[in-house]
């Protein structure tokens, strides 16, 4: 009999839920809400089988583009032969999770801003770039 | 033999995934709360209100509930216990009582957010279907029906409550097919059935028809009520007034009690190791005293 491949050939691990964790998801995937813009990651929940998105996009990050009733839309992006497109699909939000690769910049911006405050307030003018770390002198060893 | 084969193994109890805590308790429904609580996402933190109406055996809970991940915030609450304070004293868990209590919370609420003005809803309970009408300003507030456990059976005391809240002027979507007076032949609400049922006529009926044909039984089973003074036939007059008096004020009363100086403890204090070691040696003290009666008895 040939392979079969089918929307979701492949995917009896990779759906399937951790041990211990089967049955009913708990309330908070419901409870968040998402804004166009915010960065998500896209994990499939196997127990929920609507809104599944196909199993490549499992484990990616895009951003959202749209929010309807039960589902949000995610841009992510994908190499199809020499190129990347950028895809949009619709996923529910049993899928999806918030995703912590933007947090450190958001922090960064929210500091940086506080410090140039302050730096107005007392008059100094201040550079917030972050460095890189320089040539190790014999001390550090 | 049989005991072996009955034997829970360490590998069972490493793969046992437990239940939620409360589906282990029996308390909550997750199929039903999960549809309860999900806002539509384009929606945004828009919050979703429940009408939560649980019964226990002695006192009736109406809530006005928003879920939150941190916790389901709480917006209004009534009791049955608290119906007292508004004139009723017996019969707290019954329909009509449940139907005071929703009224309780409906005017609570609206009165907390400033909208019992514009949302009278229907000071005449009559047992027919009323929803809000909206009104020019604000829309009415909309709010979930949540039964929790309840087999919803017509005539069941959570609709009761259900219709004090639309009365009451809460936006609450709903069919009249489980009101009490709903007749599945007819496929149509008796509202002179319901309205009965709302001011205790079916309460009032079984009183007399006891009075008659068993009067012992009638003065164990309605004690409370011969104390209070109160006939069959009054009992209408009684539920109208209390739902008069909800509504001129329902904002909750505070109690007078101060909270307790010293903590009472309700379970017993936990023994330390000394504690512990000495009870021991007591008991085997007192197992080797009652031995060694024992011992001499069979001597003798």
């Amino acid at each position: 009999m040939p392979a079969g491949h089918g929307l979701r050939s492949r995917t009896r691990d990779l759906f399937a839920r951790p041990f211990r964790k089967k049955g009913p998801t708990p309330l908070s995937i419901y409870l968040r809400t998402y804004k166009i813009g915010d960065y998500v990651d896209v994990k499939v929940n196997g127990s929920i089988h609507k809104g599944m998105p196909h199993k490549f996009y499992h484990g990616r990050t895009g951003r959202v583009w749209n929010v309807t009733k039960r589902a949000i839309g995610v841009e992510v992006n994908k190499q199809v032969g020499n190129r990347i497109i950028r895809k949009r699909i619709h996923v529910r939000v049993e899928h999806v999770q918030p995703s912590r690769c933007h947090e450190e910049i958001l922090q960064r911006i929210k500091r940086n801003d506080e410090l140039k405050a302050e730096a107005k307030a007392r008059g100094e003018v201040i550079s917030t770039k972050r460095q890189p770390k320089g040539p190790q002198t014999l001390a550090s060893w | 033999m049989v005991f072996v084969k009955a034997q829970k193994s360490k590998a069972y109890f490493k793969r046992f995934q437990v239940k939620y805590k409360r589906r282990r308790e029996g308390k909550t429904d997750y199929r039903a709360r999960i549809r309860l609580i999900n806002q539509d996402k384009n929606k945004y933190n828009t919050p979703k209100y429940r009408f939560v109406v649980r019964f226990t055996n002695k006192d009736i809970i109406a809530q006005i509930v928003s879920a939150s991940i941190a916790g389901d915030m709480v917006l209004g609450a009534a009791y049955a216990h608290e119906l007292p304070h508004y004139g009723l004293e017996v019969g707290l868990t019954n329909y009509a009582a449940a139907y005071c209590t929703g009224l309780l919370l409906a005017r609570r609420v609206l009165k907390k957010l400033e909208m019992d003005d514009e949302y009278e809803g229907n000071v005449e309970a009559t047992g027919e279907d009323y929803s809000v009408e909206p009104a020019e300003s604000r829309r009415p507030f909309r709010t979930l029906l949540d039964v929790g456990l309840v087999r919803t059976t017509t005539g069941n005391r959570v609709f009761g409550a259900l219709k004090g809240a639309l009365d009451g002027g809460l936006d609450i979507p709903h069919s009249d097919k489980r009101f009490a007076g709903f007749s599945k032949d007819s496929k149509q609400l008796d509202t002179e059935v319901h309205r009965k049922y709302i001011y205790g006529g079916h309460i009032a009926a079984y009183m007399t028809t006891l009075m008659e044909d068993e009067p012992e039984k009638y003065q164990s089973h309605f004690s409370e009520y011969i104390k209070k003074g109160l006939e069959a036939d009054g009992l209408e007059e009684m539920y109208k007034k209390v739902h008069s008096v909800i509504r001129a004020d329902p904002t909750p009363k505070k109690s007078e009690k101060q909270p307790p100086k010293e903590h009472k403890r309700y379970n017993l204090k936990k023994l330390t190791y000394e504690e512990r070691k000495a009870k021991l040696i007591e008991r085997l003290n007192a197992l080797n005293a009652a031995a060694g009666a024992d011992d001499d008895e069979d001597d003798d």
